[in-house]
């Protein structure tokens, strides 16, 4: 049987229908094609389905998506701005080589913009703890903290 | 393959009653970061899927001194609430060094202690601190402590129909510490972890409690070495004995993760390092 689940979705109201046992990730990639999310391990082990549910970062793989039901999620989708601008973090991804293959990046981009929202001026030591999470097998670990410091505010950037 | 039913729950009476109905075919969901890896590996077809997450089960309240915190609370609130920090320092510190961000947030400690694995980082600061469980059922409520919830790898003292509701901290006496290795420091399961409790006035000791995670079938206290403390003033000697003698009383096994012999060194040596810091032996 399967159920009725409405959400906001990068600020968008969404309906669809799902099964009980459907991920939010399942929702996002396979019904609503919202592909910034990768399905990498499917256990909450790689980060790269980080995505913000009411602000906070959780993995998609592992929220069974009718507990979102009321509640809002936000992707990498929603960084553009208005006008179609990169978000700074993009940005400074794009710049500084912070991503190779790019599969981690969604997920890095997820956790970076939760710990600024949270601490706009981390320490390096809080960066690398907020992105302990997302694995990256190209390596760009170097990079995507060096993305983020240029971002931050105050004593992490250099 | 016929889907699952969902319940989503408004309150615990609600959600006693369709456990009630629904007893072993009904699987609880909190924050999943246990469960859903089954599902998605189709280790696990649940018939029907509670949610937990709507019961207003997500507090730390203080009660009698010590604390009275939710089932369904976040390891991250626990990791970063101030009444935990101040009166349950293990615990905070156990929750902090779980997981990741991600998991953290949704995460929760009755998850952690229901999913009884021998490696549950929320377990053993519980032990040390005499934490006890509150569960409710459609036939009534009753109290366990902690140490008797354990039964084995998996399983636990919760009946079919049972929930577990809320996590009872006492009045604490002395200071706790906590203490994990993992195979890296994040996202990482313990290969062990120690929780340690000292009561004492400069340097006698009058109650300890000394609990290892990942040596044995369920998180354990060890008895022994626990003694071996009471009423003697500390000093390293005396604190390398009792880590050697908490260890002896476990029983580890050769896994992925660690071998039993491993397990046992490290256990001792992280025993020891969590009683010198709060003995004072160690700044």
């Amino acid at each position: 049987m399967k159920y009725a689940l409405s959400f906001s979705l990068n600020g968008f109201p969404v309906d669809v229908m799902v099964k009980t046992t459907d991920t939010l990730l399942d929702v996002l990639r396979d019904q609503l094609h919202v592909m910034s999310a990768k399905r990498g391990c499917d256990t909450g082990d790689c980060g790269a389905c980080t995505v913000l549910l009411n602000g906070k970062t959780i993995r998609s793989c592992l929220t069974i998506a009718l507990t979102v039901a009321g509640k809002e999620v936000n992707t990498v989708e929603s960084f553009l701005s208005k006008e179609g601008e990169l978000h700074p973090l993009q940005k400074a991804f794009h710049e500084k080589g912070a991503t190779q293959c790019g599969f981690c990046t969604p997920g890095m981009l997820i956790s970076a913009k939760a710990l600024l929202e949270k601490n706009p001026a981390p320490s390096r030591e809080q960066i690398v703890e907020a992105i302990s999470g997302n694995l990256c097998r190209c390596g760009t670990y170097l990079e995507v903290i060096e993305a983020i410091q240029s971002v931050a505010a105050g004593e992490g950037k250099e | 393959m016929r889907d699952g039913k969902y319940f989503a729950p408004a309150g615990v009476e609600e959600a006693v009653r369709i456990l009630a109905e629904w007893g072993e075919k009904g699987t609880l969901l909190a924050g999943g970061t246990d469960l859903v890896p089954k599902i998605n590996y189709y280790e696990l077809r649940p018939e029907a899927l509670i949610f937990l997450g709507g019961l207003g089960l997500d507090y730390v309240k203080e009660s009698g001194g010590g604390l009275a915190i939710g089932a369904a609370t976040t390891t991250a609130r626990l990791a970063e609430d101030a009444m935990v920090a101040e009166k349950a320092g293990a615990l905070a510190e156990a929750a902090r060094l779980s997981g990741s961000d991600a998991i953290r947030n949704s995460a929760t400690l009755g998850g952690n202690l229901a999913n009884a694995s021998p490696a549950a980082d929320l377990a053993t600061p519980l032990l040390v601190m005499d934490a006890e469980v509150l569960i409710k059922s459609s036939g009534g409520d009753r109290v366990l402590p902690l140490k008797e919830f354990f039964r084995g790898p998996g399983q636990t003292a919760l009946k079919p129909q049972e929930l577990l509701v809320e996590v009872r901290i006492p009045a604490l006496k002395g200071k706790t510490a906590f203490k994990k290795l993992g195979r890296r420091k994040a996202m990482t399961l313990s290969v062990v972890n120690v929780a340690v409790r000292l009561d004492g006035n400069g340097k006698k000791c009058n109650e300890a409690r000394i609990a290892l995670g990942s040596m044995a079938p369920t998180p354990m206290r060890c008895k022994k070495a626990e003694t071996m403390l009471q009423g003697k003033a500390l000093d390293r000697e005396l604190i390398k004995a009792c880590a050697v003698q908490a260890v002896n009383e476990a029983s580890p096994i050769d896994d992925q993760r660690a071998t039993a012999w491993y397990r046992k060194q490290a256990g001792a040596a992280l025993v020891a390092q969590a009683l010198n810091r709060i003995s004072g032996l160690d700044s």
